[in-house]
């Protein structure tokens, strides 16, 4: 049963690794990369939070 | 490009802001609770029980210091990749560099002895012939790093959950072993004696501050959420203190119950010590309890950890201290997908190539060393902006004494992983120097220099 | 001094760099481990013919061990495996001039690419 059980894992394991796989390769092609990295260190601090004394 | 953080754009995508102050402590106390499960108690073996129970205070001391200064920091520093934006912002590039790297070690490392923990547990309990935990290991792995792929509010959700059942089934097996009455179950009397109580002397105590580390290890690892916390200044402090109460009384029954019901020299080298206690308590129902709890915490732990190193390396990219290519985030779940799946092959080649005390101790000097870089840096952080010269969500008290008492803990502890693994000790440092030569005359040609300081504060004092 | 502008960097020197990195990482996680260096310093001192009272192990630790599933001869190779603190002063000093040294070029380097940062972030405005 326990054998069973880790054919099981493997094959859950490969699933959700083509699964990522498919989607990032989905993701890469259907944006631009300049969109894609656009995040930015510190923007939260320029809207929410003010460093004023 | 260089403006192209004034002109932001509609589509720009960034991490999403969802997360609350349980999830802090989700974060947080999740992947520090697989401690108590497994690992504190090799500080047993390295100095006896009652050095193991002395380096939980004398470690706790450490961490509420680590969780004084951090939240001071973080609380004025909020961005992804917690002590790596916090040492760029104080000290330099090099050392954010370097501290990026601690944090991906030491979370990839504790990832990977989760997962072997995870393994090593099923196949204990399975008992079949040819069981091998190599499935039980992938499948933690991946698994995790599919369900941070799909979004962090799902993940820390799941966290909390599985963190709150694995902290609960210490509180139930601590009450159902009488802890009020030694001699029904509980035996603390006979199991340490005098002659057995510190079997090496003081040098096993200081020895056992190596594994004392575990009791509490990734605590700080709250600071990586800081960019999707709706209010960090807040959020931040208020979690991880809770986290470092809840845990120093974990840490308490734990050792409680443990070293009165087993000899500290089975105690020590055991992989299961709370799994163990619930079979000594001659209960099935304890002892299944403790088997899928720590089963959960393990997994608590490696999801917490799977986020943590995931937002370091992303950090990296985004300064271009590594490749921009890794801080890409999803525009769909909001995570840095790259960097979460580019991770993931390293976690598993070491889970099978590593075994448990071993994984252990990387991820042990990792912290070590990034507890020192802390211990300075709030001293550098209160003297290039003095209270008063900028906003603080949160200010620690007792400044200095934190940093000292966390300074002089770390050379210690330093001493302690001497005992018994200088060679290790001595390879690491030695790889974060070359790597450390490396970026400083060659990598950091591609970094741009004004743009790293984001924050939008005055020019730091004696500049 | 004129704003800094980093050199684009091709393709395939970013996967270089990567795979330097990531070689680096795995020969410092690896070859400790390798080279046989990652084990333990600890030895067992064999007992022939070991009972409990030759282990000092007391009644309540007996049965304890006994729940546990381990005989006398199981619980000789566990109690009798123990560390040795006798410690080495080469190697310590070794350790000790790699940890200051590190810690020291660490901070000086830091210092000196940050003033390039402050100067670049608020001298040129």
């Amino acid at each position: 049963m326990w054998i069973d059980f880790s054919y099981l894992c493997w094959a859950v394991s490969a699933v959700l690794v083509a699964w990522m796989l498919f989607d990032w390769y989905k993701t890469d092609t259907s944006y631009s990369e300049e969109a894609l990295t656009s995040s930015r260190e510190g923007e939260i601090e320029a809207t929410s939070e003010k460093h004023k004394v | 490009m260089s403006q192209s953080t004034m002109t932001a754009t509609p589509t720009k995508i960034s991490l999403s802001r969802v997360l609350g102050p349980a999830h802090v402590w989700a974060l947080g106390v999740g992947i520090v609770l697989v401690g108590e499960y497994t690992g504190w108690n090799f500080s047993a073996d390295k100095g006896g029980s009652l050095a193991a129970l002395i380096v939980c205070w004398v470690i706790g001391l450490l961490y509420t210091s680590v969780a004084m200064i951090d939240s001071e920091v973080t609380s004025t520093i909020a961005a992804a990749g917690g002590q790596y934006a916090q040492a760029k912002h104080i000290v330099g590039p090099l050392m954010a560099f370097n501290v990026a790297l601690y944090m991906v070690f030491a979370y990839t490392m504790l990832e990977v002895s989760d997962a072997i923990l995870v393994g090593d547990t099923i196949v204990a309990k399975a008992g079949t012939d040819g069981l091998n935990h190599n499935a039980f290991l992938a499948v933690t792995i991946i698994g995790l790093a599919w369900l941070n792929y799909r979004g962090v509010l799902a993940t820390l959700n799941f966290n909390f959950i599985i963190t709150a059942l694995a902290y609960l089934a210490i509180v139930v097996l601590f009450l159902s072993v009488a802890p009020w009455s030694q001699g029904t179950v509980l035996r603390l009397g006979e199991m340490i004696t005098p002659a057995n109580a510190l079997p090496y002397g003081w040098i096993g105590v200081i020895a056992s501050f190596h594994f004392g580390i575990w009791y509490f290890l990734g605590i700080e690892g709250t600071t990586q959420a800081a960019e999707e916390v709706r209010s960090p200044a807040r959020a931040l402090p208020y979690g991880t203190m809770a986290g470092m109460i809840t845990l120093l009384i974990a840490g308490a029954m734990t050792w409680y119950v443990c070293a009165s019901l087993m000899p500290w020299e089975y105690l020590g080298t055991t992989y299961y010590p709370l799994w163990d206690a619930g079979k000594l308590t001659g209960s099935p129902a304890l002892e299944n309890m403790m088997f899928y709890a720590t089963l959960l915490a393990a997994i608590a732990s490696a999801n917490g950890c799977v986020n943590d190193a995931a937002r370091a390396w992303f950090s990296l990219g985004r300064d271009r201290y590594l490749p921009t290519w890794f801080s890409a985030v999803h525009p769909k779940y909001r995570t840095p997908y790259r960097s979460i799946v580019f991770l993931l092959p390293i976690a598993l080649a070491f889970a099978f190539i590593s075994d448990l005390n071993q994984a252990i101790t990387f991820s042990i000097l990792s912290g070590v060393l990034q507890y020192t870089f802390m211990s300075i840096n709030i001293v550098m952080f209160r003297n290039r902006w003095p209270l008063g010269s900028i906003r603080r969500g949160y200010t620690h008290p007792f400044h200095p004494l934190p940093a000292i008492v966390l300074f002089i803990l770390c050379v210690i502890t330093f001493f302690a992983i001497f005992l018994g693994y200088g060679a290790q000790l001595t390879a690491m440092v030695v790889f974060y120097l070359v790597v450390s030569i490396w970026f400083h005359f060659y990598r950091y040609q591609y970094v741009r220099r004004g743009d790293q300081f984001t924050m939008p504060w005055p020019k730091p004092k004696g500049f | 001094m004129a704003r800094y502008n980093p050199p684009e960097q091709p393709a395939i020197l970013q996967v270089f760099d990567i795979a330097c990195l990531v070689g680096a990482i795995f020969l410092a996680l690896w070859f400790p481990l390798y080279m046989g260096w990652a084990g333990v310093s600890k030895s067992i001192t064999k007992i022939d013919n070991p009972t409990w009272e030759l282990l000092h192990q007391t009644p309540a630790q007996v049965e304890q061990w006994t729940k546990l599933g381990k005989d006398v001869s199981a619980a000789h190779d566990i109690i009798q495996n123990r560390y040795n603190y006798t410690i080495d002063w080469t190697q310590l000093l070794i350790m000790v001039v790699v940890l200051v040294g590190y810690f020291i070029f660490l901070f000086r380097a830091s210092e000196r690419e940050y003033r390039d940062v402050i100067d670049e972030k608020f001298n040129q405005k």
